[in-house]
């Protein structure tokens, strides 16, 4: 897997759903062109120095980008870390933006993922993983605002596309997506030849990309 | 034609599952082939849309004025230009200038007195390594001293071993007309050799010899140890080692036989060890 960088490609073409692409326009007016348009422009801004458009992205992208974080490392200080250095990132380095080439989301949760999953690789190798998620505030998803509806609709669209998928298929993906996992990895936690491996996630995701939304 | 090995490389690839070789292979095809690219943002999209399926948890309030405290740092640092403003200058050149000669001054002083201990170390080393030579030398001359000391201890102990190894005998005259003749035989039984040295045997007419028996009790007759001759004063010295193998020496006798020895004794003995 690549390191945790802000030098992404956003390459190959894609459905805009949820705001994640900028490739392929959506659907016109919808939520998710609304949003991923003014993801854009608060990027654009920060190229100015503008800490208030800086605010403004954190508080439409801090609690996704948190929540994956948290998933991934398990460690709400980890997970806190993770972010503020995204953010920072995000701040510095906000000129290497394109957005002829993805989302700010996709951008800013990708290197959330590479952040937290070096982290704990790091951590595998020093044999201190701990097992288990903690830190997970159930409650914390009731908060409900403007800003965060459109995230709660989109994640809970993506969890029902996840939902479609059988259990071995979407194990298989998150060990992936979430614990980091290679190949091999995901093998032999799952007690799996790797063919059988590499079919479940190929599936798996097929079927994820067929399940979710063209658009919200 | 998009292949189910094309789709499972670009569902590996969205999840960054590809290693190094694998990837680099796929990344080729991709660059040739638009639907191949099309598949493969599309399951990029895909994995990118799990990030929203993590338990939603809210951050710290904290970490919002973290953030914002860190980017506002980075703005006054990289804002804030560094300026000398002209009106101090001349005002305190002067100073300034004084403030530096003195400076430059004592860092001449601190510099000198650092060349001078730094010449002292290096001497003090130098005469510190020499030191350590010599004692080598003299370590090594001590060394040298002992091992001669223990090779000539050993040489010595062997001798002495190689002695109390070996048996010696006295022979005596058994014949009436050399009533004086002597003779020892020194027998090595581990080597099975031996050296006989006679004194004041009477010379023998040139068709005879004296040929040495070795007495061995697991032989029923003596053991032939070789023949020889005297001096004109009755001296000789034979090395000799028997015809057959003699484990245990009784005794050794000397008989006068006939000319080149005899394989079993004819002739008179002369001489017989005690």
């Amino acid at each position: 897997m690549s390191s945790a960088c802000f030098a992404l490609s956003f390459a190959e073409p894609g459905p805009a759903w949820l705001g994640l692409s900028a490739m392929t326009p959506p659907a016109e007016n919808s939520p998710a062109s609304d949003e991923a348009a003014e993801h854009a422009a608060l990027v654009r801004r920060l190229q100015q120095g503008d800490r208030d458009a800086l605010a403004r992205l954190y508080d439409l992208l801090a609690k996704p980008l948190y929540s994956l974080a948290l998933r991934i490392t398990g460690d709400a200080t980890e997970a806190q870390d993770i972010v503020h250095d995204t953010f920072l990132q995000l701040w510095r380095k906000s000129g290497d933006f394109d957005s002829s080439r993805g989302s700010v989301f996709s951008w800013t949760a990708t290197f959330v993922r590479n952040r937290a999953i070096d982290r704990i690789r790091s951590r595998r190798r020093r044999q201190e993983l701990l097992a288990g998620q903690t830190g997970l505030d159930p409650a914390a998803a009731s908060a409900n605002s403007a800003d965060t509806l459109w995230l709660r609709e989109k994640a809970a669209a993506v969890r029902a596309a996840l939902a479609t998928l059988a259990p071995e298929q979407k194990s298989a993906l998150e060990l992936a997506y979430f614990d980091g996992l290679t190949q091999q990895e995901i093998a032999e936690r799952l007690n799996e030849p790797l063919g059988t491996i590499k079919a479940r996630i190929r599936r798996g995701l097929l079927k994820l990309r067929d399940s979710l939304p063209g658009h919200l | 034609m998009i292949s189910e090995r094309h789709e499972e490389l670009a569902a590996l690839r969205a999840l960054d599952l590809l290693d190094g070789a694998e990837r680099a292979a796929f990344e080729a095809e991709l660059a040739d082939r638009a639907d191949l690219r099309a598949l493969a943002g599309q399951l990029r999209d895909s994995t990118a849309a799990l990030a929203l399926a993590a338990p939603a948890a809210e951050p710290p309030p904290s970490l919002r004025a973290r953030v914002l405290a860190a980017a506002a740092r980075e703005t006054t640092v990289s804002s804030t230009p560094v300026v000398i403003r002209g009106p101090w200058l001349p005002r305190f050149g002067w100073g300034l200038a004084a403030v530096f000669a003195l400076g430059s001054a004592w860092l001449a002083t601190e510099n000198l007195s650092l060349r001078r201990e730094t010449e002292n170390l290096r001497l003090e080393r130098a005469l510190a390594d020499m030191s350590r030579q010599m004692a080598e030398l003299r370590l090594k001359e001590r060394s040298l001293v002992a091992e001669a000391a223990i090779a000539d201890l050993g040489n010595r102990l062997r001798r002495q071993e190689d002695l109390s190894r070996l048996k010696i005998n006295a022979l005596a005259s058994l014949a009436g007309n050399s009533p004086e003749a002597r003779a020892i035989a020194v027998w090595d039984p581990d080597r099975e050799t031996g050296l006989l040295s006679v004194e004041k045997l009477p010379a023998l007419a040139a068709d005879q010899d004296y040929q040495l028996w070795v007495i061995d009790p697991a032989y029923k007759d003596p053991v032939n140890g070789g023949v020889f001759t005297v001096a004109d004063d009755g001296r000789a010295v034979l090395t000799f080692r028997p015809d057959q193998p003699v484990k245990t020496v009784a005794k050794f006798a000397v008989s006068r036989e006939r000319k080149g020895g005899v394989p079993k004794a004819e002739g008179p003995i002369v001489l017989l060890s005690q």
